[in-house]
């Protein structure tokens, strides 16, 4: 049987690997990038140094110190999910408002009939 | 620069209906006439190009009050001094045009709803009287699109803040309020739909997403209200 650490190690490696690799091929843009290299660096950490979790939790008073990491988890993704309706919200009006305004431009460029 | 007062008509295949309400707003008087064909399948651009009305077509569906502000955003850059906005599917009759238009230039109010309030099916009476308890408003037909807005109001709701609305009802209402603008209402008649169904009430299911979604509107608002009331 292998360690609970070696499978942190690995499952915190290939998270890390694979935000390395989409931000290293521009899929992800930086202002995201930015998110998730901070994210494959804490997924490295807890990977490489489960104890750290424990340490954390004994600290802050949690009596079952993995519920610690798992509602740490719960919350990054909730921000993350708010921040990104944020953004498309954001999107959304810009999109409608560059549609009206190359409606409007398009009328313009017309030749004036019909009025 | 153009001045004067533009009739904004937002259509989505209204082929059937859109070329006689061109017609007879021609006939109402010398009003600039735009239609803002929004994303039709049919024939509603050439109806209305037929009928003589300017045409915008956005590239992507707006919705009802996306297409609107597209006509509201065209007059405020053309410097019309008032906008009447009104359905493609001849709901809303011309000859009450000259009713509304007379509210505004008599410095009366800056908005102007054509109210009638008889149209109302159970959905619709049910909206409205939750939306008055909600908002505070005591007008008798908060979600007529039959209204008539001044240089003010054109200014105010082509802005970038009123673009995220989807309905020219209440939202709307609460813009205008929370911007001091004075709101009447006139009575008109209107026709009953001689095609198709109300996009907002065509069922219970489609009447409770509006009734929530602007319900979260009006909660959005909610200083607003107390600070107009002051």
């Amino acid at each position: 049987m292998i360690s609970y650490q070696t499978t942190s190690a690995v499952l915190g490696l290939l998270v890390a690997i694979s935000i390395l690799l989409l931000v290293r091929s521009d899929h992800l843009h930086s202002r995201h990038a930015v998110w998730w290299l901070v994210v494959a660096a804490a997924s490295l950490v807890f990977g490489f140094f489960p104890r750290v979790i424990d340490w954390l939790g004994e600290a802050l008073g949690v009596a079952y110190p993995p519920v610690l990491a798992l509602v740490g988890g719960i919350a990054v993704l909730l921000v993350k999910a708010v921040l990104q309706d944020l953004e498309n919200t954001r999107q959304e009006r810009q999109i409608r408002r560059l549609a009206q305004r190359l409606a409007i431009y398009e009328a313009d460029e017309a030749p004036p009939e019909s009025k | 620069m153009e001045a004067g007062v533009l009739i904004v008509i937002p259509a989505r295949n209204e082929a059937a209906t859109i070329g006689a309400v061109v017609g007879k707003l021609r006939q109402a008087g010398p009003f600039a006439i735009l239609v803002v064909n929004d994303c039709s399948t049919d024939h509603t651009a050439a109806r209305a190009a037929e009928a003589g009305a300017v045409m915008l077509s956005p590239v992507l569906p707006l919705g009802a009050w996306g297409a609107i502000q597209t006509g509201l955003r065209y007059a405020e850059k053309r410097g019309f001094d008032c906008v009447v906005t009104l359905d493609a599917d001849g709901q809303h009759e011309s000859r009450f045009v000259p009713d509304l238009l007379e509210k505004i230039r008599s410095g009366e109010a800056d908005v102007v709803i054509g109210a009638y309030p008889e149209r109302g099916s159970p959905a619709r009476r049910l909206a409205w009287a939750f939306f008055r308890k909600l908002t505070g408003f005591e007008f008798a037909d908060l979600t007529s699109g039959f209204r008539a807005y001044n240089r003010r109001a054109i200014e105010l709701l082509s802005d970038e803040e009123a673009t995220l609305l989807d309905y020219q009802d209440v939202g709307v209402l609460l813009l205008l309020r929370q911007a001091g603008l004075r709101i009447v209402e006139v009575p008109v008649s209107m026709q009953l739909r001689a095609n198709g169904i109300s996009r907002v009430f065509c069922s219970w299911w489609a009447v409770f997403r509006y009734l929530l979604e602007t319900g979260v509107l009006c909660l959005a608002h909610w200083g607003g209200r107390k600070r107009a009331s002051t």
